[in-house]
């Protein structure tokens, strides 16, 4: 079982990385090595300054706000909870001082960031089975919400047990170590990563996180990167 | 269908791979949040109207051809053959759509499904599975750029027998000519359509606003738009570029035509002239007090007006038809809040032109705009795009509903104070 172990948090998360680092390098080179659209796409009337309403336009999503604004709460929060996540696995590798602003134990939210995370695409999931969404989705789209939901269930899990359960067999200390061991290149899998009753929901975790990153410069996920871009275009 | 065949499709559908087409083609997740913004779902509620499943059947086809994904996992992305299925099926996604991009202001991506479905056109064409009237009409188009000689003299004759009309309702100088033609050094080239009344009312607006202008031997509609073929596209410009230059005009003014206007002024390229819609045209006149209209032609009778998609949310003439109404009317009423989500009219992406064929689809798939249009209470509508202008007409017939469709550039030459 320790190789499985092993495999999974050592190896594969390389792979995982060296992946997902090159594959979105190499897409977005050849994308943006591709030539222009010679006429513009703009909507009008123009706004300006056209970045700024561009920048609104991506992250602010004001049409979704308009015209299903249950959608966008659930959407606005998704976003916001997984960059909170992502700001909390970053100060998993090192304490890093101005995310203390507010003081606070990683992660951030008390357990609720994740709750309302796996909630959210949840949401998204169960709306993929109803017409007329289900009629547009093809599996690619249900296997990644599942895999993310996978991911984002036992990697909570994991905080939820600290905080809500008292459950101390692993702490933060120990993650950190497993993380910071990754980053510098010095990768150990201590004792008490695969030994404690939790072990497994860290195993499944890193598992599907892993296949998450794998399949993310490949998929429509991209968006994340391309959503300004394209809102640009449209802002002329 | 035999593999050369699906070869020469593929090579068509590669030349169409731009940096944009492939973020339009690569991003979009599916969500559902266009589902509502397409007129024909709107009105017809089938799911095969939605933007996103339009886009979807371009998509699959691009995925099984032109990812790695798609050829390792298909099912993954369903990803699907170049068929003859698989044209009807792009056929039907892209003659029931008009183009407008009201989706593109749903979309939080802003996906253009005009540019999706100029993939699906584009393939029919190679595939010569298009509508065979779209393509003659563009041909004629060309042919017409290429032998001009063999009908100038009937179109002269036709033009002349026009400027009587034309004197009705704006007299001029005894000697001057009411309709010009092929004046080098004019500063305006008018575009108009194949029909009297896209000529008539516009010569009487420029020649009471004393405008130095010349009428182009062409007509302004692109077909080759329409068909969705840039290579006819392309040319059908370049004989209005080429009339342009030769004359040495400073201003290109285009008539009630969205298409023509949009794939002038946004396709044709860095030119030495300017190029205009009429209504801009017309809004400058009234502004510079060059021509004077009489609010009581149209007294007691609400206005309202629709934006052309081609002219308005997709070339940003929106303010100078408002300001020309103001001088008309005082009764007018808004058909949307913001015009960029106004309805389309369902006429437009060469739909109209196919006449028959598909009028009950026409017909069905804009119940929404009636709707709008009957909330205004207006008993005029007006519009400034041909295409529109006959739709709406269809449908005021269709649906009975009792208003007078006119053009503004009409409304604007009858209410001319001599």
């Amino acid at each position: 079982m320790d190789i499985v172990y092993y495999i999974v948090l050592v190896p594969m998360v390389y792979v995982a990385c060296v992946i997902f680092v090159v594959g979105t390098v190499v897409r977005l080179v050849k994308l943006f090595m591709t030539p222009k659209h010679s006429a513009t796409l703009q909507i009008f009337p123009e706004r300006r300054p056209r970045w700024l309403w561009a920048l609104g336009d991506a992250f602010l999503l004001p049409a979704t706000r308009r015209y299903k604004p249950f959608f966008w709460v659930v959407l606005m929060l998704f976003h916001l909870a997984f960059l909170l996540l992502i700001v909390g696995h970053i100060e998993l590798i090192a304490e890093i001082k101005p995310f203390q602003v507010i003081p606070h134990e990683v992660f951030l939210g008390r357990g609720f960031v994740g709750l309302v995370l796996a909630l959210a695409v949840l949401y998204f999931l169960f709306r993929r089975f109803v017409s007329p969404t289900k009629d547009l989705s093809v599996p690619e789209d249900y296997y990644l919400l599942i895999l993310l939901f996978l991911s984002v269930l036992f990697g909570s899990q994991m905080d939820w047990a600290r905080r809500w359960y008292g459950y101390d067999s692993l702490s933060a200390a120990d993650y950190r170590e497993y993380l910071s061991g990754l980053l510098y290149l010095r990768p150990h899998v201590s004792i008490d990563l695969t030994a404690s009753g939790h072990s497994f929901m860290l195993l499944l975790h890193v598992f599907f996180a892993n296949l998450f990153l794998l399949f993310l410069p490949f998929s429509q996920l991209m968006h994340s990167i391309f959503s300004l871009p394209m809102n640009k275009l449209r802002r002329g | 269908m035999d593999t050369k065949t699906r070869d020469e499709l593929l090579k068509l559908f590669q030349s169409k791979l731009n940096q944009t087409m492939r973020l339009y083609l690569e991003t979009c997740t599916r969500c559902g949040i266009c589902t509502e913004a397409c007129h024909a779902y709107a009105s017809m509620g089938q799911v095969r109207y939605i933007s996103a499943y339009r886009h979807e059947i371009v998509r699959r086809i691009y995925k099984r051809y032109f990812k790695g994904r798609g050829k390792l996992w298909p099912s993954v992305g369903e990803a699907k053959e170049l068929s003859e299925t698989a044209l009807d099926e792009l056929y039907e996604a892209a003659y029931s759509c008009t183009g407008c991009r009201r989706c593109m202001m749903y979309c939080p991506f802003g996906i253009d499904t005009q540019m999706l479905m100029s993939i699906a056109k584009l393939l029919l064409v190679g595939a010569h599975a298009e509508p065979e009237i779209l393509t003659m009409l563009a041909d004629t188009s060309i042919e017409k750029g290429k032998s001009l000689d063999i009908f100038k003299e009937s179109f002269l004759a036709g033009i002349k027998r026009l400027e009587a009309e034309v004197v009705k309702k704006w007299r001029i100088e005894a000697g001057k000519k009411a309709i010009p033609i092929d004046v080098e050094g004019a500063d305006l080239l008018y575009v108009a359509l194949a029909g009297a009344h896209s000529i008539i009312p516009a010569a009487a607006v420029f020649n009471a606003a004393g405008e130095k202008w010349t009428l182009s031997f062409f007509e302004a509609v692109n077909f080759g738009a329409f068909v969705g073929d840039p290579t006819r596209t392309r040319l059908i410009l370049d004989r209005i570029i080429n009339e342009a230059k030769r004359l040495k005009v400073k201003e290109v003014c285009i008539c009630e035509c969205g298409t023509a206007f949009r794939t002038m002024k946004q396709m044709s390229g860095k030119q030495p002239f300017e190029v205009s819609a009429i209504t801009e045209v017309h809004a400058r006149y009234l502004r510079a007090g060059r021509i004077k209209v009489d609010k009581s032609r149209f007294k007691k009778k609400p206005i309202t007006y629709h934006d052309p998609c081609q002219i308005a949310r997709n070339a940003g003439v929106i303010d100078e038809p408002r300001y020309i109404l103001r001088h008309l009317t005082d009764d007018f009423c808004e058909m949307s809040p913001d015009p960029r989500y106004n309805w389309c009219c369902g006429g437009g992406g060469g739909l109209v032109a196919l006449g028959e064929d598909n009028l009950d689809f026409r017909m069905k798939s804009a119940r929404v705009k009636v709707d709008q249009v009957k909330a205004t209470g207006a008993e005029i509508l007006t519009t400034a795009c041909e295409n529109c202008h006959t739709q709406l007409s269809n449908l005021n017939d269709h649906y009975k509903m009792g208003v007078d469709v006119q053009f503004l550039s009409s409304m604007v030459a009858d209410a001319l104070v001599q």
